[in-house]
């Protein structure tokens, strides 16, 4: 992928560790601004033309399939969900919902006296927000409905699907706002300086299978290419065990494993930039930067319930961008007895998905199950994506039980609390009642919890955070976080915009401290 | 949009199956979309060997008892008993568990995959034993599936399921079937899925719309 390689005796200017929405935008700013860098990818280089079929389970390859062990009283998905390996990461997979935060998400603490405060306000972001949806091609309203007033998108909404529709049709008649959604696949055919043309999305709805033509504006057709066209070398299947340091504490080399054996590649700095499961487990792996002990602590994952009905029209759930309407007058409901709030988004679903979450979430079997998946074709799904708040009973630790590697499993914990429990019952009986509205049969509800977030949080004080506010280990002065895991509260919005976003100002705080 | 429920409980409302509708579609409607300029390259690769691929009849994870009582838990679970297009679900769990992959994670309450399943099975034939005296391949359609029914349950008799929790395990087996069933070409046949002929995108994404390669359904009542 990328033309000038580095010997790993080079001392690189900085090592990315992670090539989705955390290090791809971060890679790309930082060779801009003309530093060495090395991009280190646990898994392959892929090319979805030849490589990806448009079926789900032959796509299992996406996902970071590694075991991680699901515990406390709402135990988490991974896999197939919140998590992503290959050249471009999770973003290989995402839905690529752009939403922004609102200025209100970023300071729960202030107004409702729960979680933290992020160490800067949305203004610090807007510019970033403004700079991602203009490079990957985010297509969206003009003017969108809610939030501060904000630069137009590049490109027009994509065209609403079945789903979006039954949404628009039932929240008509509830009295509830709804808009077009932003996404990140291009609804008109786009390119930037350092990206190849890409074309129009063309409706697959295949987006968690991996986008095949490139409509979708995932990291490996866009922050990747302008990185490696200004001298980023991407190195795939190099998943990193751990690190030399001098004994100053600085890190002098980031060590991982190929195919062809352990390597070493020296360096100046280094970006963490592997998710909120995988950086806290390196880091916890090599005593690292955990000197406030908050390393693997304050694990959230996005209130995410999801209600399903049949219809009597043809919905055929699998075309179009699967989440392709919105609203967020649920940002802060007049009736909400919780903290903070959730947004509203329709949603298709593929066939092996669906009937998947039948299984769990409604134990269906036999004549049944085969008799409700006969209704396929009519079923359309809306769901939420809310805040959740940080605790202590949520935190990721290395258990005893070894990977095919020899390291520790990660262990995850997570039990909703009385917040995220209001929160899902609100929204609960809010969208089956909108189901209703809408003429859905047979209405049913998949509580859940999506993304994974904070497990490395930043802030000011290095007695209660991570990283600082500008992503720098508190601990390790040349080592830095720039993925999901410093988020000091949820947002109620998906993660992947913020993400992105973050890391362009993380590269920028960086280059302006004279790297 | 994903597998993650989060200890989802059971909350079924309403008659899962009542006034639904039937799209069936024709059978041959993969034979004859799959070599067509619809489907990708990779698609069709992947699409053909499945459909190709034999049926299991040696095991190489479980034994051959244990892999006799995962097919007849499975027909029941995916209601193909006697069927003469039966798609083998049994031997792609086998496969899976012989190949030590994981789908990324596990319940921290349950053990490695394929412990799960050989502890899992023998529980069902206890649990077949202390409520029937007999073995669950004894049994007839409806006794088996009483057995099912208890382990679904949660509290099913046996010793097994004193350190293997019944509903855990019940709600892996039965989303893994799920998923194997309904990856099959066939099965998606019977939903009336050709999401894979997609090539040339879909331009008919709206309500009630159908583009011409999709074929009029053929099953039951509108």
């Amino acid at each position: 992928m990328s033309r000038s390689p580095f010997a790993t005796s080079d001392e690189v200017d900085a090592v990315v560790v992670g090539t989705g929405a955390g290090g791809a935008p971060l890679l790309a700013r930082l060779a801009a601004a003309g530093l060495s860098v090395v991009a280190l990818e646990a898994g392959k280089a892929l090319d979805p033309v030849r490589d990806f079929a448009r079926d789900e389970e032959a796509q299992g390859f996406l996902f970071w399939n590694d075991e991680r062990l699901s515990a406390g009283e709402d135990p988490v998905a991974f896999g197939r969900n919140n998590s992503g390996t290959g050249i471009g990461g999770s973003t290989l997979h995402y839905t690529a919902y752009m939403v922004r935060a609102q200025p209100a998400d970023l300071r729960l603490k202030t107004d409702f006296g729960v979680a933290e405060d992020w160490p800067f306000p949305y203004e610090a972001l807007e510019p970033y927000y403004d700079e991602v949806e203009a490079t990957i091609g985010v297509s969206g309203p003009s003017p969108y409905p809610w939030g501060p007033a904000r630069t137009p998108y590049p490109l027009k909404p994509l065209p609403l699907n079945g789903a979006a529709q039954l949404m628009q049709r039932g929240c008509d008649k509830l009295g509830i706002r709804t808009s077009p959604a932003a996404n990140a696949a291009l609804s008109g055919s786009y390119a930037t300086d350092g990206t190849r043309f890409r074309p129009a999305c063309h409706n697959c709805g295949f987006c968690q299978a991996g986008c095949a033509t490139g409509a979708k504006g995932s990291a490996d057709v866009t922050w990747l290419p302008m990185a490696a066209a200004a001298g980023a070398e991407i190195r795939p299947e190099a998943y990193v065990t751990g690190f030399e340091r001098a004994p100053d504490g600085r890190i002098t080399a980031v060590v991982y494993r190929t195919p062809r054996g352990d390597e070493r590649q020296r360096c100046r700095n280094v970006f963490l930039c592997a998710g909120a499961i995988e950086t806290p487990r390196i880091l916890l792996l090599n005593g690292l930067a955990n000197g406030s002990g908050q390393v693997g602590r304050n694990f959230m994952a996005h209130t995410g319930i999801q209600v399903w009905g049949q219809f009597d029209e043809f919905v055929r759930p699998f075309k179009g961008i699967p989440g392709g309407l919105i609203s967020e007058d649920t940002h802060r409901p007049a009736d909400a007895d919780f903290a903070g709030g959730y947004l509203l988004q329709s949603i298709g679903v593929m066939p092996v998905t669906y009937a998947s979450q039948v299984a769990r979430g409604r134990r269906l079997w036999g004549k049944q199950l085969r008799a409700h998946m006969r209704g396929y074709n009519n079923t359309a799904g809306i769901n939420i994506l809310g805040d959740c708040l940080p605790y202590a009973h949520n935190f990721v630790e290395l258990s005893d039980e070894l990977d095919a590697r020899g390291l520790p499993k990660p262990r995850v914990h997570f039990t909703m609390g009385e917040n995220e429990r209001r929160m899902t019952d609100h929204a609960d009986k809010l969208m089956q009642r909108i189901w209703a509205a809408a003429g859905a049969r047979d209405i049913w509800s998949f509580p859940r919890n999506a993304h994974i977030i904070g497990t490395a949080r930043m802030g000011s004080d290095p007695d209660s955070s991570v990283v600082d506010p500008d992503g720098r280990a508190h601990d390790v002065p040349n080592l830095f976080v720039s993925d999901n895991s410093t988020f000091p509260s949820a947002l109620g919005a998906n993660p992947a915009l913020t993400i992105m976003a973050l890391a362009l100002r993380t590269a920028d705080r960086f280059l302006a401290r004279g790297a | 949009m994903d597998k993650d429920t989060s200890a989802a409980p059971s909350r079924p409302e309403g008659d899962a199956t009542a006034g639904l509708r039937d799209h069936r579609y024709p059978e041959g409607t993969f034979a004859g979309l799959i070599g067509t300029p619809f489907v990708t390259a990779p698609t069709r690769a992947a699409l053909t060997a499945r459909m190709a691929k034999p049926a299991v009849t040696e095991p190489r994870f479980l034994s051959p008892a244990e892999f006799a009582l995962l097919g007849a838990v499975c027909d029941r679970l995916l209601d193909q008993d006697g069927d003469d297009r039966r798609i083998d679900v049994p031997g792609a769990v086998d496969a899976r568990l012989a190949s030590g992959e994981t789908d990324g994670w596990r319940y921290d309450a349950l053990p490695d995959d394929g412990a799960a399943m050989k502890r899992g099975l023998a529980g069902f034939d206890e649990t077949a034993r202390a409520l029937t005296g007999r073995g669950f391949l004894d049994l007839g359609p409806d006794e088996r599936d009483r057995v099912i029914g208890a382990v679904e349950a949660g509290d099913p008799p046996g010793a097994a399921w004193a350190d293997l929790p019944a509903k855990r395990f019940f709600e892996d087996l039965l989303a893994a079937a799920t998923e194997s069933y309904y990856a099959h070409p066939l099965a998606q046949e019977e939903i009336g899925y050709a999401g894979y002929a997609d090539a040339r995108g879909w331009q008919k994404i709206e309500l009630d719309q159908r583009e011409p390669r999709e074929p009029e359904p053929v099953g039951g009542p509108r």
